[in-house]
């Protein structure tokens, strides 16, 4: 059982735990918190305790549990030349696609925006990437202060929220 | 597979040269696209010029003369 003050870490644990292969019950008590239940699926709580199933230290560690996810924070692949960091990710992009299995979710701030806007050159590869079933995540506050927000071609508008909540349950995280 | 499904690359041994071809490309209207160089044609690290195999004429012509081309070839 895991005990928590807020909604958000809620849903951060019930995403880790699904994803774990659990079975997640949640109540809220009187004092503000969360008691989250896991339980393995199938697996029942032994009668007359609060615990659904006893768990072996090791399997809290979730060091390998979660998808992998990937984050463009800027359309330039590393640092120094800016024309040549712009060839690298739109090679990476492309390379994306071959990738098996595909990532579950790719995210986009800060210049990384630049990216899933209409005329992007790397749009449709984008745009393949979506309809194999990868969710894309494109930061609204960024398209907004870029002025690009209508052109968006690609993902959907996320927040903050979404974006620290999907990095931080990501099993692995590649930022390249 | 239709003619316009087959594709051929341009491979060039230095990256500023597939840069310089891919700004007369474009120029030209000339679809094309940047992509690593595949796996099988070479491990290293480089990019090429992708395009549909009925455009190879129009490409050489394009390119010839005024950039340094390694090989122009089915992908």
């Amino acid at each position: 059982m895991v005990i928590v003050d807020n909604a958000t870490a809620v849903e951060n644990v019930r995403r880790m735990g699904t994803r774990s292969g659990c079975d997640v019950d949640t109540e809220k008590k009187e004092d503000g918190t969360f008691h989250i239940h896991l339980s393995k699926k199938g697996e029942k709580a032994p009668n007359g305790t609060t615990e659904k199933f006893p768990v072996e230290p090791a399997d809290f560690s979730c060091t390998t549990v979660g998808p992998l996810v990937v984050v463009i924070s800027s359309d330039r692949m590393g640092r120094g030349d800016d024309e040549l960091g712009h060839v690298l990710m739109r090679s990476f992009i492309h390379t994306l696609l071959t990738l098996e299995p595909l990532p579950e979710t790719l995210i986009f701030y800060n210049t990384g925006v630049k990216l899933t806007v209409k005329g992007s050159e790397v749009i449709d590869d984008l745009k393949e990437i979506e309809a194999s079933g990868v969710s894309i995540l494109v930061c609204g506050t960024c398209l907004n202060y870029f002025g690009i927000s209508g052109d968006l071609a690609c993902g959907i508008v996320s927040n903050m929220y979404d974006i620290t909540s999907s990095m931080a349950a990501a099993g692995r995280l590649v930022i390249p | 597979m239709t003619d316009q499904e087959v594709y051929h690359v341009v491979l060039f041994n230095s990256v500023h040269h597939a840069l310089r071809s891919e700004k007369i490309l474009k120029e030209m209207g000339i679809s094309h696209k940047l992509i690593p160089v595949p796996r099988h044609i070479s491990s290293d690290c480089g990019v090429c010029l992708r395009f549909t195999a009925d455009l190879r004429s129009l490409i050489e012509e394009a390119l010839t003369g005024k950039v340094e081309i390694r090989e122009i070839r089915p992908m």
